[in-house]
């Protein structure tokens, strides 16, 4: 595998308060992984997710994509570089209330000047919603619409997709559902970057968690998946049967 | 006790044999809990001698003698089932002496201790999933549900490690450098 993220030592300052700050953050994402980003509200996951984004530009310190350095890139030059390599996909899903799920999608291809009408249907259909391809927002479910907006995410081909707490907004069965579907992505071979809260679904997909608190990296955890014995992973245990009598 | 019960439940369908008891039980537990025959034989024969089961059919080889449930058994049983588990929390883990113990001692590097513990959590997460995934994909959605509870417990041990370390952090983070 090969570096495709490298940040180092970078640092965020916001004025007026340390909420969301970083500190010193150093971290390297190989092309091919999930990796979740779990923290408290306020540790500086998501900023640091804005930060791989070219969402926002840290204090000091630096941020590699694919070997580019984005800190030499102008305010153009960044947003060009998220449009061909970032998809992202927010808690809220953000699509816009008056196209239809097809045009939602197309709009990052559109931005490129790409006519991309098959690959938003391809897209649409492999993300088991392409019943709703000409519906407007207000008419999907939440889950509907997240899956539109990873269609979305995805119709530029990005070398990395990030997700900020993607299922956020979902309940318990939508949001697995979508998990799912990044776990798919990921067994295709895309790069993810998740922030999540929910631990039980980012160890059933993701292979990497990295744990943020106060703005610095306090642990980073490559998960393994061996084959185990039921016994090896749960006890069921009463009292032994000896105990009871005489 | 639930080895008792366990066996009492499984009686409740059909009369059975201590190997088909062990088997059964076992593979209701799928694999969570290991019983050797020694103590199948065992639990019948003090449920035999409570009254709870009686053998069937002429009593000839221990391994063909047929059980099945009594009335009192029955009862038992039923009563067992109605009432809630209202015992103290059972708190298995080494970790909660740790931690006590930790806490104590000048070098106990709570720290230390809380992000290898987190770790490990995230690790049976990751164990957990994959085992619910194998219970659903055979269909044994009852062992799910099972599995279910145990991702919920551990997420929740993850969140105690969350909260005891951010407070630790806390502490550490409001002293001078």
């Amino acid at each position: 595998m090969s570096e495709l993220v490298r940040l180092t030592d970078v640092t965020k300052v916001y004025q007026g308060g340390i909420t969301g700050a970083l500190n010193g953050v150093s971290v390297s994402v190989e092309k091919g992984e999930f990796t979740a980003i779990m923290g408290p509200s306020g540790s500086g996951k998501s900023t640091l997710l804005n930060m791989v984004a070219g969402l926002d530009r840290p204090t000091s310190g630096g941020v590699a994509v694919g070997g580019t350095d984005l800190g030499k890139l102008g305010e153009a030059g960044l947003a060009r570089f998220r449009r061909d390599h970032i998809g992202f996909v927010f808690q809220f899903f953000y699509l816009l209330p008056n196209l239809t799920a097809l045009e939602n999608v197309l709009i990052p291809a559109q931005l490129k000047g790409n006519a991309a009408a098959g690959r938003a249907r391809e897209l649409l259909e492999r993300l088991g919603i392409k019943d709703i391809a000409d519906k407007y927002p207000a008419r999907m479910s939440g889950g509907q619409q997240q899956r539109v907006a990873i269609a979305r995410a995805l119709i530029n081909n990005p070398t990395l997709l990030l997700a900020d707490e993607p299922t956020g907004a979902l309940d318990t069965h939508t949001g697995e559902q979508v998990m799912e579907l990044l776990g798919q992505l990921h067994g295709d071979g895309q790069t993810i970057l998740l922030v999540t809260h929910d631990a039980k679904l980012a160890t059933r997909h993701a292979e990497r968690v990295i744990s943020v608190m106060d703005g610095k990296i306090v642990d980073d955890a490559r998960l393994q998946s061996p084959e185990r014995a039921p016994s090896d992973v749960i006890r069921v245990r009463g009292e032994e049967a000896t105990r009871w009598g005489p | 006790m639930s080895l008792k019960y366990g066996v009492l439940g499984l009686l409740k369908g059909e009369p059975l044999h201590g190997y088909e008891v062990k088997n059964r039980f076992e593979s209701m537990l799928g694999g969570t809990w290991e019983v050797n025959i020694g103590q199948i034989y065992t639990t019948l024969q003090r449920l035999e001698r409570d009254g709870l089961v009686r053998p069937v059919g002429p009593r000839g080889d221990r391994g063909k003698l047929l059980y099945e449930l009594s009335p009192e058994g029955q009862k038992a049983l039923d009563q067992w089932l109605a009432q809630p588990d209202s015992g103290p929390q059972q708190l298995h883990e080494d970790i909660y002496v740790k931690l006590l113990l930790a806490t104590r001692i000048a070098n106990g590097d709570l720290g230390q201790l809380l992000a290898r513990q987190k770790r490990a959590y995230l690790q049976r997460l990751r164990d957990l999933n994959r085992l619910e995934e194998r219970a659903r994909r055979d269909g044994r959605i009852d062992l799910a549900r099972l599995v279910r509870g145990a991702l919920l417990h551990t997420e929740a041990d993850l969140k105690w490690m969350d909260e005891l370390s951010s407070e630790h952090f806390g502490t550490e983070g409001a002293k001078p450098e």
